[in-house]
């Protein structure tokens, strides 16, 4: 069952192009990895899908619904969650709070504060951060705050999940983790994933299909190894041919 | 202190407060009339700016509103009928201006709003000027205990308000959107309506109150009820109080209106100094406020 | 319109412009260079309007040469002000950060406390002064020497500035920090030294956009508002940071006032003022000739 189609979207911004007749489907329950260099138009993708910008051209189908016109808080309810490349905590509030916040608010919002609350203890315990339940988000690390983002995101009991380079600035072990937690996740809660990402090792290990942009266009769609195999994608994303 | 703690602190305050006007002179209901006054619109201040971020200099646009709406209805309605009136004209305002001027963030969306105060000042000073007033004088005003307790009802209103926000789903979403609007909305939280809500919540009581003092007075003069010292009155009461609960408010109106009247009559710039300079120290060095250094709750308290 | 009046008009405008430009130079690059919305500009060009006031009254010294003071004056107070407020806020700790989104509340603190204080040692009374008031005719444009005086040292001034910034080391170095603040750093810009300087001028140059007006117009404790409201009108309507820009919108601000006062009332000027600060805000919030965003 799809779960997203993306229907010849365009967007351009001023004079850019930033995306260009994008079209690619997402079934349930599927991991589908997002690759290209900076400025292929990537986070636009999610942008667009999250409602923080509107297509300027095509059409995004989420479960049924086309998401043009609707506010990121509405797309949100529909069952989109996604989290930011550079994160965006709610650095004053509590860790359980921001995950609370976003199970009380999200598309399956929780009925009280106390039932948002235990929500948000189950989803800190599934990503290794309930220790630091009761620790304002600002002082958590680099690696605490992604995977504050992440649980945030899951909390709001969205079925899709966009993942914006959430293993960027971890360590070699941080990412490790980073993919033991969304394989979890992808397995327990029966996520929808669609991730971008520039480490490349996890993206393969991750990913059941990869999507290549380039330049805004979409240049190349298989499996990771296809796409490892695909002479164009080497040519636009890794510099040359391979020998 | 406990939630529980707080309100039993709170009823015996309101209930000493009542008995006021039964024990003390004109002199001292006066002083509680200037109190209850600030205790309404810094707590319904706080709603807005306190949960949301949005840090408005120019609230006593609601204020003045709700005193011209009650000067211009004085002798034609009922009391009972004005102060509400007054308050529902100040929520339209709310309304009307929210969403453009909401969309205006940080330091700017603070100086945006003192703006609209000295542009309805003046709008109002010219209406007034075209229709030959330049004041207006409030024949058999009512009397001074009549004003105290509805002031007093208005600062109870005011306080129970930011309790039941700050205890809501709704107050979590704005305490949200404070830290980050864009992840709030990613979360789900209706930022826009949210902004408008806590703002037109904002705008109701002092509108209301603005309507008792102006009777009070009985005397309507744009300069008086438009003051932007009254705007930043309230600003400093909050930061030097504290806005993130409750408590904060009471503290910081308590301690300015008895400053006010030790200083006030003899030496008003000296007291207006001193009103800048506690806002500028505690901007500096205290940010939080009174309340919670005094009172100081675990991290992740009942906000 | 007459040609006349249309020539006094303009010949008004062009000095209210080239004031409103000076005062707005130094907000500008307080802003550019700290993201700093001073509030407490006007009182500024209030305090160098009592310079003036005071050096003219008691010393017999002209405002072109006591402007030199004013300037001094502001310029020290910018630096205590700097080395005992402001540094705390860019020292990079979450106390720093709060200070930040709370400096235009400290600011505003600031204008409360230097208003009041001088209608303390000044008493509220507005005063003035006569000086340089000979009528000179150009063509059938009446102005006085003062508002001549006044035009010219501070479209002078401007320039100065216009040309410091583009030519000089240290202008150069104010415009990188103006641009982008963690570049300026690592190419070598000292930071500290840059901003301490930014504040020193920015504060001296309102100074003596108040010592020229104290010519014009009478001065009071609190006649800075105005001017500070000027000047963000026009700051936000030239782009933030932009500084040429700056000056082009002071010029058109000036205009837009004076035609706009003559076409309806004096009266109406503070709601014109207000009004278009409002609107600017609100509508166009990135100026008319580009800048940065500041609303959604």
């Amino acid at each position: 069952m799809t779960l997203l189609a993306v229907e010849r979207v365009g967007k351009s911004f001023g004079g850019i192009q930033a995306l260009r007749d994008v079209s690619f489907e997402v079934e349930a329950d599927a991991i589908v990895g997002i690759m290209g260099a900076n400025g292929a138009g990537k986070t636009t993708l999610f942008s667009l899908v999250a409602g923080h910008e509107r297509p300027s051209a095509g059409e995004i189908v989420f479960d049924g619904c086309r998401l043009r016109g609707l506010r990121p808080h509405e797309i949100c309810r529909l069952g989109v969650a996604r989290t930011f490349q550079i994160v965006r905590p709610f650095g004053g509030l509590t860790v359980e709070d921001n995950v609370g916040t976003a199970a009380w608010f999200g598309a399956d919002p929780a009925p009280s504060r106390a039932a948002a609350a235990r929500r948000a203890r189950e989803v800190l315990a599934l990503v290794g951060l309930a220790e630091r339940a009761h620790a304002l988000a600002e002082t958590l690390t680099l690696s605490g705050q992604k995977r504050l983002e992440l649980a945030r995101a899951v909390a709001t009991g969205g079925k899709l999940l966009l993942l914006d380079e959430i293993m960027a600035g971890l360590t070699p072990t941080e990412v490790a983790e980073m993919l033991a937690i969304v394989q979890r996740l992808h397995a327990e809660r029966r996520l929808t994933i669609l991730i971008i990402e520039h480490v490349m090792k996890a993206l393969m290990q991750l990913a059941q299909r990869i999507i290549v942009l380039h330049h805004g266009e979409l240049i190349a769609t298989g499996t990771p190894a296809e796409i490892s195999a695909n002479p164009r994608v080497h040519e636009c994303y890794f510099g040359g041919a391979r020998a | 202190m406990r939630p529980n703690a707080t309100a039993a602190a709170l009823a015996c305050l309101g209930i000493a407060a009542a008995a006021l006007p039964l024990v003390a002179g004109d002199y001292f209901i006066g002083v509680g009339l200037s109190l209850l006054m600030y205790v309404a619109l810094t707590q319904s201040w706080t709603v807005l700016s306190g949960l949301t971020g949005y840090v408005s200099l120019g609230h006593v646009v609601f204020y003045g509103l709700g005193g011209y709406v009650a000067a211009l209805c004085w002798g034609e309605l009922p009391l009972a009928a004005i102060v509400p009136l007054a308050g529902l004209a100040a929520l339209a305002l709310a309304v009307l201006i929210g969403l453009p001027v909401l969309r205006v963030r940080g330091p700017y969306f603070v100086i945006l709003t003192f703006g609209v105060a000295e542009l309805a000042k003046h709008l109002v000073i010219a209406i007034e000027g075209q229709l030959g007033r330049f004041s207006r004088v409030l024949f058999a005003a009512p009397g001074l205990e009549t004003l105290f307790y509805i002031l007093l009802a208005l600062a109870a209103a005011a306080t129970a308000l930011t309790a039941v926000v700050r205890a809501s789903r709704f107050g979590r979403g704005l305490l949200a959107l404070r830290e980050n609007e864009e992840a709030a909305e990613t979360v789900g939280i209706p930022t826009v309506r949210f902004k408008l809500l806590a703002f037109g919540l904002s705008a109701l009581i002092p509108g209301m109150v603005g309507s008792v003092m102006v009777l009070r007075s009985t005397y309507f003069e744009p300069q008086q009820l438009f003051d932007p010292v009254i705007s930043f009155s309230i600003v400093t009461m909050a930061v030097v109080g504290g806005s993130d609960d409750v408590k904060g408010p009471l503290l910081g109106a308590a301690g300015f209106v008895l400053l006010s009247e030790l200083l006030w009559a003899s030496a008003p710039q000296i007291y207006m100094i001193l009103l800048g300079l506690l806002l500028v120290v505690f901007v500096v060095f205290m940010p939080d406020g009174l309340a919670r250094r005094l009172f100081p709750q675990r991290h992740g308290g009942p906000a | 319109m007459d040609t006349i009046l249309f020539g006094q008009l303009s010949a008004a405008a062009l000095v209210t412009g080239a004031l409103y430009a000076l005062t707005a130079v130094g907000l500008n690059l307080l802003y550019g260079t700290m993201r700093l919305l001073n509030v407490a500009h006007g009182d500024l060009v209030m305090i160098g309007a009592y310079v003036a006031f005071w050096a003219f009254s008691l010393l017999a010294l002209s405002p072109l040469v006591s402007l030199l003071g004013a300037a001094a004056l502001a310029a020290l107070f910018g630096a205590a002000l700097y080395y005992g407020l402001l540094r705390r806020m860019f020292d990079g700790s979450r106390a720093a950060r709060r200070l930040e989104a709370n400096s235009l509340l400290l600011f505003f603190g600031i204008s409360v406390i230097v208003q009041n204080a001088a209608a303390l040692q000044f008493s509220a009374t507005p005063r003035a002064f006569q000086y340089l008031d000979e009528v000179y005719r150009f063509g059938n444009v009446a102005i006085t020497g003062n508002r001549i005086a006044a035009f010219a040292i501070a479209v002078l001034l401007c320039f100065g500035i216009l040309a410091f910034l583009r030519f000089h080391v240290v202008g150069l170095a104010i415009k990188a920090l103006i641009q982008r603040r963690d570049a300026a750093a690592i190419v070598g810009v000292n930071i500290e030294r840059v901003q301490l300087l930014t504040v020193c001028l920015g504060f001296a140059t309102a100074a003596v956009a108040g010592s020229l007006v104290s010519m014009t117009e009478q001065i009071s404790p609190f006649m800075g508002f105005p001017f500070t409201i000027a000047a963000f009108v026009v700051i936000i309507l030239g782009g933030l940071g932009n500084v040429t820009g700056g000056i082009a919108a002071a010029f058109l601000l000036g205009a837009l006032e004076t035609f706009g006062v003559a076409l309806t009332s004096s009266a109406y000027r503070s709601i014109l003022i207000y009004g278009v600060f409002v609107l600017i805000l609100i509508v166009r919030p990135q100026g008319l000739l580009g800048g940065r965003r500041i609303a959604q």
